[in-house]
């Protein structure tokens, strides 16, 4: 009987496997095609900006940003979100009741006084107490809105789509970096979709270890820093392969919450973003989803390679598990609040390939690997190994991955997606990610996606811990 | 040739090398069950691609390099002369031989042309694009930049690459005509019409609508955006419009357009042109468009077209609507009617502020009879004396002196003939 339990669970964790190489080889097929894409549709900055400076056809955007005992860092945030180059935006930054300074330094940097401000509440968020804006006409794009603490950016978010004014809005952290040319080129996806375009992503990227002059990343550089590393691989290969590949098929899955590009009537009537959700990103678009394909309407969504938001990532291993133990939760929500869409042919591709995707190789992988790990350990004591044949497996999925890893970077090295400071060392650093991601990171990740869903099916009170940061390097 | 020779060489080494990996996993895992096969052969592939994928990373960066050294070969060579055609400094009319002089170019050094080969045009024209884009002054002559590019040999390159490049290449050059406003035979126009790659298709009607005579303006009686119709579509026919317009051509019949659309995106497209290019002319034929249209955001469009262009006949019809019209038609009518400012209309929009729950509404209405000359004003300022406590956060608005910029009415400029800036023209 043990011997057919284990011969049925061999054969299904390698039917399994099989499985996920097919799935990424097809992702890497699907990118590279929308590479070709890109190409050809997408021209140089000086074209888009030429043709879209001058327009009144260019759509206005608001960038929202909440904002939490952010003192240290708010005003050089805010300037820097203010080199954006975009000839018709607003900022709002979203103060949710922070107990520092951070409401003070705002009002004396930029002038601020309160203004009567007429605000239907589209969108769940906590009361708005005021909405300031400054008297100096140089940040007369700059609004702030100070609101009743809500605890989670969700709320934070849904208080600036309340607030804001255009028929486009980006979602942004205040500490994350944003490219001066990042408007212009998500815009012109915009513009360019004979569809309504209801989401545009962007590329997330590690601010550790690049050089930060006046707002602006100078020197891209891959973080020399053991987890920020793996962790600017494991980016990489998200948005240059899985992404992308989806977004060829209008089947984006995410649009991640640093730096996402949305609809703002749809994003409304959809709900906005959940405040009790732990990926609010993914649960918005996807009922941005729901309510498109439920209303028979068509829809577009695009993922820029080109744009690059700067985040700074966790540093340390506690605050990695905290992160993606946080994740795992967040991955769960989405499976269990989601369900009618898998498998659910009237949701297009999103329904019946990319979220039985995410289920099977994203959701249910951590579980697999976990319980291989603990057949492989009774194998061992029984003495039951097939060494060599052990080998070869682990050597196809080890050899495997570094070739998605090697795509990643030849896809980079096409795309100019990161202007590196320097290819050679940045590549480098990421080959030596690679090798070492199977024995030291990934397991690591394995373990806290475990812990995530055991203490969401325990119902343990999540808390959101923000990311301590240590800043990057900086010169004025 | 020794290149391709080598690389021949390499290309065989490589296969042979590759045959014998194949062989020997194949040898060596004969006697294994069938899924070791084929992890074998998996990572055998994963290896081969390793490898293919490092060596391509490293020869496209050669390659790159290469590139980059030529661009700034060209740059150096020719930046700074062309950054000084493109200035406001040369504003004259400059000749060949003084195109040569800013170049710093001697013809009686040279045995041939100025650039040699296809490749150095590509870099030259490369180069030049980036600084008409990004450094080009509004003051420059179209001129001095068309007689440079002519000493170059580029417009026949583009013409070139736009009839027998690729899509990519034809997309291109097509742009770069049309930036330049070079003229593009019609043959070649013509070919690119039946083209099926859409991109290529529309930028060969727009640059024909740019600079062809009026009779062959006919892409628009039929439906021909056919739903595909999008803001860059608008904003590239009003590109070319403004500088048919500036050329002294007549503008096509807009509204005539409008109304063969099936599309409502891009009957709504149409209307706007109408409005931003000053065609008074032609706003009568909207009327029946707008009495027989049953699309809500086309009537909105038309109805802020009359306002813009001060088409006082269209008045009567206005205040009839504003009486049926869903809200946010409402606002374009009030907003049009403000604008006619015929001192006919203030009794309609106190009704349109009246009439209504719509906080949105409300507000634009008394937006309207604030903007309505004295009289609207002191209507104004009579609601505000009168209202009630609901009513009194709209007045708070109008009073704050950092909101009030929000108050005055939409400007939406003209793409004047006069007015370079206006759409890069």
């Amino acid at each position: 009987m043990w011997l057919t339990i284990y011969y049925i669970f061999a054969y299904v964790v390698f039917g399994y496997t099989m499985l996920l190489i097919a799935g990424y080889v097809w992702l890497v097929f699907m990118s590279r095609l929308a590479q070709r894409q890109l190409d050809v549709n997408l021209p140089d900055d000086a074209t888009i900006k030429y043709l879209m400076q001058g327009s009144p056809l260019t759509p206005a955007v608001s960038i929202i940003a909440p904002a939490y005992n952010e003192e240290v860092t708010i005003i050089d945030s805010v300037n820097s979100i203010m080199q954006i180059d975009y000839p018709d935006y607003e900022i709002i930054i979203v103060n949710d009741e922070s107990t520092d300074r951070t409401m003070e330094l705002l009002i004396e940097e930029y002038k601020l006084v309160e203004v009567p401000y007429d605000i239907a509440m589209r969108v769940p968020s906590k009361p708005i107490k005021r909405v300031l804006k400054s008297t100096d006409e140089r940040f007369s794009k700059l609004v702030v809105v100070d609101k009743v603490h809500g605890g989670r950016k969700a709320d934070g978010s849904n208080a600036g789509i309340n607030v804001c004014s255009n028929k486009y809005f980006v979602c942004t952290d205040v500490d994350c970096i944003i490219e001066p040319m990042a408007l212009y080129r998500m815009m012109w996806f915009v513009v360019n979709s004979h569809k309504p375009m209801i989401g545009v992503a962007a590329t997330m990227l590690m601010s550790n270890g690049c050089l930060v002059e006046d707002g602006k990343v100078t020197e891209a550089a891959v973080p020399s820093t053991f987890f920020p590393m793996f962790q600017q691989l494991e980016y990489l290969r998200s948005f240059l392969i899985s992404k992308l590949g989806w977004s060829r098929i209008n089947a984006l899955p995410n649009i991640s919450g640093g730096f996402g590009l949305f609809d703002t009537d749809v994003a409304v009537k959809s709900g906005g973003y959940d405040p009790m959700s732990m990926a609010e990103d993914v649960d918005m678009l996807l009922r941005m989803v729901t309510y498109m394909k439920n209303n028979g309407l068509d829809f577009q969504l695009a993922l820029v390679p080109k744009v690059c938001c700067w985040t700074e990532g966790p540093g340390s291993l506690k605050q990695l598990a905290r992160q993606r133990t946080r994740w795992a939760r967040g991955l769960f929500e989405i499976v269990s609040n989601h369900r009618k869409l898998f498998f659910n042919p009237h949701y297009g591709p999103i329904g019946i390939l990319t979220l039985p995707y995410l289920f099977m190789f994203e959701f249910i992988a951590p579980v697999i690997e976990l319980s291989g790990f603990l057949f492989m350990i009774w194998l061992v004591l029984t003495g039951g190994v097939n060494w060599s044949a052990a080998f070869i497996i682990f050597g196809m999925i080890y050899v495997f991955s570094v070739f998605i890893s090697f795509f990643v970077m030849f896809f980079d090295n096409r795309l100019k997606a990161v202007n590196w400071k320097s290819t050679k060392v940045s590549y480098g650093k990421l080959i030596l990610a690679t090798l070492l991601e199977p024995f030291i990171y990934h397991p690591i990740i394995t373990y806290c996606s475990n812990v995530g869903y055991w203490r969401f099916i325990v119902n343990t009170t999540a808390v959101w811990t923000p990311i301590q940061r240590k800043g990057v390097r900086k010169k004025k | 040739m020794r290149t391709i020779f080598f690389l021949k060489y390499y290309f065989y080494v490589f296969l042979a090398y590759c045959k014998f990996l194949y062989s020997y996993v194949i040898y060596k895992f004969a006697d294994y069950p069938d899924e070791i096969k084929v992890a074998a052969l998996i990572s055998a592939t994963c290896v081969l691609a390793i490898v293919i994928l490092s060596l391509s990373m490293l020869w496209r960066s050669r390659v790159e390099k290469k590139k980059a050294k030529q661009l700034e070969r060209i740059d150096r060579k020719y930046g700074e002369g062309m950054k000084y055609i493109l200035s406001s400094e040369a504003t004259e009319l400059l000749s060949e031989k003084e195109i040569e002089r800013i170049f710093g170019i001697d013809r009686d050094e040279l045995d041939g042309p100025l650039l040699k080969n296809d490749r150095e045009k590509r870099m030259f024209v490369d180069t030049f694009y980036t600084y008409f884009v990004s450094q080009r002054s509004e003051h420059s002559r179209t001129e001095n930049t068309h007689t440079m590019l002519q000493m170059f040999g580029i417009p026949e390159f583009l013409e070139k690459d736009v009839s027998l490049g690729s899509m990519k290449h034809k997309a291109d050059a097509l742009g770069k005509m049309r930036m330049f406003k070079l003229p593009i035979s019609l043959w070649v126009i013509n070919k690119l019409l039946n083209c099926r790659y859409m991109r290529v298709q529309r930028l060969a009607m727009y640059s024909n609508v740019m600079s062809s005579s009026d009779s062959a303006l006919d892409y628009f009686e039929t439906d021909f955006f056919d739903n595909n119709c999008c803001i860059k579509d608008e904003i590239e026919l009003g590109f070319s419009l403004q500088r048919r317009r500036k050329m002294g051509l007549k503008l096509p019949n807009l509204a005539r357009w409008a109304q063969i659309q099936k599309n409502e995106k891009t009957q709504c497209m149409f209307v706007r042109l109408m409005r931003r290019f000053d065609e008074v002319e032609y706003c009568g034929e909207l009327k029946v468009l707008y009495k027989e249209s049953k699309k809500k955001k086309l009537r909105e469009e038309i109805s802020r077209t009359w306002g813009y262009l001060h088409y006082v006949e269209s008045e009567d019809l206005l205040i009839d609507a504003l009486l049926t019209e869903p809200d946010d038609t409402k606002v374009a009518i009030m907003h049009a009617l403000t604008r006619l400012d015929t001192g006919k209309s203030l009794d309609a929009l106190l009704d349109g502020f009246k009439n209504t729950t719509n906080p949105h509404v409300r507000f634009e209405a008394l937006r309207c009879i604030y903007n309505y000359g004295d009289a609207g004003r002191a209507l104004f300022y009579e609601l505000e004396r009168n209202c009630s406590e609901a009513d009194q956060k709209y007045f708070t608005f109008f009073n704050n002196p950092i909101t009030l910029e929000k108050i005055r009415l939409d400007k939406e400029q003209a793409y004047h003939p006069s007015v370079e800036t206006v759409f890069n023209g």
